[in-house]
């Protein structure tokens, strides 16, 4: 009779565990036959040319698009089946802010605390994080376009989802934005969430990850 | 009971079932066009036009069919997101659209020598117009996504929604042609029909709806040969489905 | 309820947005305006042809303006990709659905209310019985919002012709055209028993389109 686990036996805590993803979008894929494994807290780094299939990838992690083929799961959920489950403890950014011009900056990030049952002061904390409580009762009409990804990042902070996922998340920031952006992704990776950044820029200081290669759709071999 | 029904759709749609149906059409239909020209005779009050009657009807009947065949493959695949019932609701509403243009275009065709107007906004031809309006959106909606899955949910929902809504679009029609007290023309039943005028319309009926029965495996066909064309030119990069 | 709850976060939104953007009042109410102005001149100037059309009229000025406001109301999820968000939101779609539908219904009543002055005086439409009146356009509203509401999201969410959406929800709404009308003409001769069987089929398409809605809503949104 055994007493002690198996030590043969790993026991992984999955984050992402893609089975030969494939997307096509009419009769063009985007991602083929991808397979993707990614531990809990670690951070991973997808590197690839414009085109590559990085963002599909990311899309079809965060559930905003279904696989045509193949299938997974995301934080010990299905990839199709337990969709919301998924989308309940992961965070997509892109540089598609999904603001609400007429709304404030804290107005837009309440939308999403309120809808997420959490506490609304959640909200005023994340921007002050963000360095925007000045304007947080601005609409966001009037932003830089610096100033409208804090409020997406203060969005992401008052979350704290288990599962990060950034899809270029250096482009078109100013110094400032662009350094925020690196020090929310460290902080999240250091309290042992698990990143997913597809970039092709570097990688922010401070940040021990593994490196994925997109190209033409498919994974290369992992660095 | 749903595998039951795609053994049938399965026997029907073969090669074999396919020529059988296509036979079986075209003799339906002929023994119908004897029946409804010759051996029924013409009306007391209307003449012979009253004889369009066996071909506006029949095709009314399948305009309702059609739309019902795509009601249910919606609801089907909407279950269980299998593209056959996709394929299914497709082919029957390219179909359908067409029958339900033939019954409108002889609903006038009827009406004009009758009523001395080509409309009068009859309630059931009124009806019959408006599902047409929902057939043209059902096809319209399928064309503007290139993602097969999501053209093919989008569609399922107005097939679903559409369908759904023809009982109320006809009681509200009724209601509001009934503060007219007009006479509706198509006197089809009641006790006064003719034995022989009975027999030719539902030899009628029953014509029409084998061929669209035949029509439908023929169209499936060409659904299918199309997805087989797409897969083979994705092979070399995709794996594919079971 | 939680859907309740949802609902209620995304209809606050959406009105938030309308008021300060103006766009109901600063469009919807001109058009609405100038639409009955011109079917005044061209049915006019006869003063029994005008008061026997002005249901007829009133009716299709309150029809286009669903058109455009359901149309309106997911403008606003486009502009920075804000529908992704609420997909990604772990909440069900159909909070979605229900919370347009209810700001546009409250958009088209406002709309209804300030033009329903206008046609009483251009076409001195008589109001034989307020009561049945004012339900007629509140139960035909939340018709049209609902239908609008569901299709306005295949409206924005891909590359569409722009009369795609218009002939998708017209054939449908017939009903409630058929029916709004008659019961204001009713009501405006203060046929009130007559207006009922009206009022009810109102009702029972409202009924019967919020609940097919709510279980379909989800498969429009979803990719």
């Amino acid at each position: 009779m055994r007493t002690l686990p198996d030590p043969s036996v790993r026991v992984r805590d999955t984050a992402v565990d893609l089975r030969s993803v494939t997307r096509l979008f009419g009769t063009v894929p985007a991602v083929v036959r991808v397979d993707l494994s990614i531990d809990r807290g670690e951070a991973v780094v997808l590197r690839g040319p414009n085109g590559a299939g990085k963002s599909t990838l990311l899309r079809i992690v965060a559930t905003a698009i279904s696989p045509t083929f193949g299938g997974g799961s995301v934080l010990g959920f299905d990839l199709i089946a337990d969709r919301e489950q998924i989308r309940a403890r992961c965070e997509l950014l892109t540089h598609r802010t999904r603001l609400y011009e007429e709304l404030t900056a804290l107005e837009n990030v309440r939308v999403f605390t309120d809808l997420l049952e959490l506490e609304p002061e959640r909200a005023d904390r994340a921007l002050e994080r963000v360095g925007l409580s000045a304007e947080a009762g601005e609409r966001v009409r009037g932003f830089s376009s610096g100033m409208r990804q804090r409020v997406a990042i203060a969005r992401t902070i008052a979350r704290d989802p288990d599962l990060l996922l950034l899809d270029e998340p250096a482009t078109a920031l100013d110094q400032a934005a662009r350094e925020l952006v690196g020090s929310v992704i460290v902080d999240a990776s250091a309290r042992g969430r698990t990143v997913l950044i597809a970039t092709h820029h570097d990688v922010p200081d401070g940040l021990h990850a593994r490196v994925v290669s997109m190209r033409d759709g498919r994974i290369g071999a992992a660095a | 009971m749903a595998a039951t029904a795609e053994r049938a759709l399965g026997r029907a749609t073969s090669r074999s079932g396919e020529r059988v149906l296509g036979v079986s059409a075209f003799i339906a239909l002929g023994v119908s066009a004897v029946l409804s020209l010759v051996v029924a005779p013409p009306d007391a009050v209307q003449g012979e036009v009253q004889r369009l009657m066996y071909v506006h009807v029949p095709a009314a009947w399948l305009a309702y069919l059609s739309f019902f065949v795509v009601f249910v493959s919606s609801i089907a695949y909407l279950r269980t997101r299998r593209t056959r019932w996709d394929r299914l609701a497709e082919a029957s509403a390219e179909i359908g659209v067409l029958f339900t243009a033939l019954a409108i275009a002889l609903g006038m065709l009827w009406g004009k020598p009758v009523w001395g107007t080509w409309w009068t906004w009859d309630p059931r031809l009124t009806t019959t117009a408006v599902l047409l309006l929902i057939y043209i959106g059902y096809l319209s909606i399928r064309r503007i996504s290139d993602n097969p899955a999501r053209r093919a949910r989008w569609a399922a929902v107005v097939g679903i929604v559409g369908f759904i809504d023809v009982p109320i679009v006809h009681l509200s029609v009724v209601w509001w042609r009934s503060i007219h007290q007009g006479s509706t023309v198509f006197r089809l039943g009641g006790p006064d029909i003719e034995g022989t005028m009975l027999l030719a319309l539902l030899v009628g009926v029953a014509a029409f709806t084998v061929t669209y029965a035949y029509l439908l495996t023929l169209r499936l066909r060409v659904g299918r040969l199309e997805e087989r064309a797409i897969r083979e030119a994705l092979a070399p990069t995709v794996e594919t489905p079971a | 309820m939680t859907l309740v709850r949802h609902t209620a976060v995304i209809a606050r939104k959406d009105l938030a947005i309308e008021i300060r953007g103006r766009h109901a009042l600063g469009t919807l109410l001109p058009f609405a305006a100038t639409l009955l102005v011109a079917f005044g001149f061209a049915f006019g100037p006869g003063r029994e042809i005008l008061a026997r059309v002005a249901p007829g009229l009133l009716w299709m000025a309150v029809l286009f303006s669903a058109v455009i406001a359901s149309r309106r109301a997911y403008q606003s999820e486009t502009e920075d990709g804000a529908l992704e968000g609420l997909l990604l939101a772990p909440i069900d779609k159909a909070a979605i659905f229900l919370g347009k539908a209810t700001a546009v219904t409250a958009e088209l009543l406002a709309l209804v209310i300030a033009v329903l002055g206008l046609v009483i005086v251009l076409f001195e439409m008589p109001v034989g019985s307020p009561v049945p009146l004012v339900a007629a356009f509140v139960l035909g509203s939340v018709g049209l919002a609902v239908v609008g509401s569901l299709f306005g999201v295949v409206a924005e969410s891909a590359r569409t012709r722009e009369a795609i959406f218009p002939m998708l929800v017209l054939p449908l709404v017939t009903p409630v055209l058929i029916a709004g009308v008659r019961a204001t003409d009713l009501a405006a001769a203060g046929r009130t028993d007559d207006a009922l069987a009206w009022l009810g089929l109102l009702a029972a398409f409202d009924i019967v389109f919020v609940s097919v809605g709510i279980l379909v809503f989800g498969s429009l949104m979803e990719d």
